[in-house]
């Protein structure tokens, strides 16, 4: 089995300090483009999760959707891999392509 | 310089055979007839899902030509399900220059003679192409906001559910609502799941419809006192907070500022309830309560007809349809009818002077709040 990563790339802006997830623009609160990316633990809290019973084309239902608060307080939506999760539940999210990936982490 | 809204026009929500053009004429000849088709020499429309494969191209041209206003100028807009707001505020800007004398604004939309498939892929590009990719829609991101606000204020589902039941139960006053059958707390609480925790009952339907106001100089008594837009972070996750909405805080900020007025003295409210959650989210970015408090007026009753302050008596979204651009022109003129005294069966107890409309681009990125009452010349 392929180890899941600890790490999850992140972005953070050179004036304003905020932290965000990756995007192809600028930072979102102040606007500045000086940002770099940094590699952030991959592990956070689910803030709320839902089963979209009519998800976007593309996808089958029940396509369960979670958004995630990671451990530098940057928020991701991410595809939830397991049994929908409760609010507060630990998850480790991953990166697939344009996704994002998230479930409860492997037992050590 | 004061502009005031002369007359609204507005058809049936719902189901309709008649197209775009067809239902956007109706509502403007509605309103047209109601100034006594004194002349026109502004025309703003909006539409979200114009184009397409419908060839509905050109729509201000189709509807000048229509409505015999090619001699008009004009132009179209386009905010999603903000644009009946967008529509009403760039004619009251275009007014206030001098340069028009008498706008009319028609917002319009046909949705039912698409699958809701096409109409969910269609409304999704109001959404960032990052949360569509992930199989995010509307009611999805919605239920989201929805389930992290029941958690962060410790708010019952049941409020929710007393929402949706009071939406109902407003349009069956409105003959142009959609719905005209109320529902119970117990039928919301078993519809079908959406996006849990929303239920069918708690989002707002697909539906045809149009609306269209003519504003002239001058002062009336749904004359607009403040406007404010407001705008925020398109990506869920970019947002500062996820259980209000910021771009209604600050246009609701920029209305009260230019109206001079507090939220005191509103005295009906129609908002924005795409979803029945974000009708208590929209009081508490309003300004009537704090965070967490926009339960306790469902709970209470404070929102009827004879209530402390009557929301939505229209209906609503959810109440009376969702023609997209439509709606916030429709909440608009809504609130001037109950200011003109013509709302009839759906009129609130007390008759108000001033009244505020709340529109929603989106998951609100970008909202407007839109106040009017009577002011002096």
């Amino acid at each position: 089995m392929i180890p899941e990563p600890s790490t999850l790339e992140l972005t953070r802006c050179a004036s304003c300090h905020l932290r965000f997830l990756p995007n192809d623009g600028p930072c979102p609160r102040c606007g500045s483009r000086d940002c770099t990316i940094y590699a952030a633990s991959s592990m956070g809290r689910v803030l709320a999760a839902t089963e979209l019973q009519y998800p976007a084309s593309g996808w089958h239902a029940p396509h369960p959707l979670a958004l995630v608060e990671l451990e530098d307080a940057v928020r991701v939506l991410a595809i939830e891999e397991g049994s929908l999760p409760e609010v507060g539940t630990l998850v480790r999210v991953r990166r697939d392509g344009a996704l994002y990936r998230a479930r409860a982490p492997t037992p050590e | 310089m004061t502009v005031h809204v002369a007359s609204v026009g507005m058809g049936r929500f719902g189901k309709r055979t008649e197209g775009l053009i067809d239902l956007a004429a109706e509502a403007a000849n509605l309103a047209l007839e109601g100034v006594g088709r004194k002349p026109i020499d502004l025309v703003v429309v909006g539409s979200m899902l114009a184009e397409g494969p419908h060839g509905r191209e050109a729509l201000l041209p189709r509807l000048a030509g229509r409505l015999g206003l090619e001699s008009a100028s004009g132009f179209r807009v386009d905010s999603s399900s903000g644009t009946g707001g967008m529509a009403f505020h760039a004619a009251v800007l275009a007014l206030e220059t001098g340069r028009y004398e008498r706008a009319l604004v028609v917002a319009a939309e046909k949705m039912t003679d698409r699958s809701t498939a096409e109409i969910t892929k269609e409304l999704s590009a109001a959404l960032h192409s990052s949360e569509v990719a992930a199989g995010a829609t509307m009611p999805g991101l919605a239920a989201l906001v929805t389930q992290r606000y029941l958690a962060a204020h410790r708010v019952s589902l049941h409020a929710v559910d007393l929402a949706a039941v009071h939406a109902r139960a407003m349009a069956v006053r409105n003959p142009n609502a959609q719905f005209q059958k109320a529902v119970t707390v117990e039928e919301v609480a078993a519809s079908r799941p959406v996006a849990l925790p929303l239920r069918l009952l708690h989002c707002s339907a697909i539906s045809d419809g149009a609306a269209a106001v003519v504003l002239e100089k001058g002062a009336g008594p749904a004359s607009v006192l403040g406007l404010g837009q407001g705008l925020d972070a398109l990506r869920l996750v970019d947002r500062e907070e996820l259980t209000t909405f910021a771009a209604t805080r600050s246009a609701a900020r920029r209305a009260y500022e230019a109206a001079h007025l507090t939220r005191k003295e509103v005295e009906v409210l129609e908002v924005h309830d795409a979803f029945s959650p974000f009708l208590l989210i929209h009081l508490e970015d309003l300004g009537f309560c704090g965070p967490g408090e926009g339960a306790k007026w469902f709970e209470k009753g404070w929102v009827g007809l004879d209530g402390r302050l009557p929301v939505n008596p229209s209906g609503g979204v959810i109440g009376r349809g969702h023609p997209i651009a439509a709606t916030g022109l429709t909440s608009i003129a809504e609130v001037a009818l109950q200011l003109r005294g013509e709302a009839g069966a759906h009129a609130v107890a007390r008759a108000p002077k001033v009244g505020l409309a709340q529109t929603v681009s989106g998951i609100a990125a970008h909202n407007f709040v839109t106040i009017l009452g009577r002011s002096a010349a």
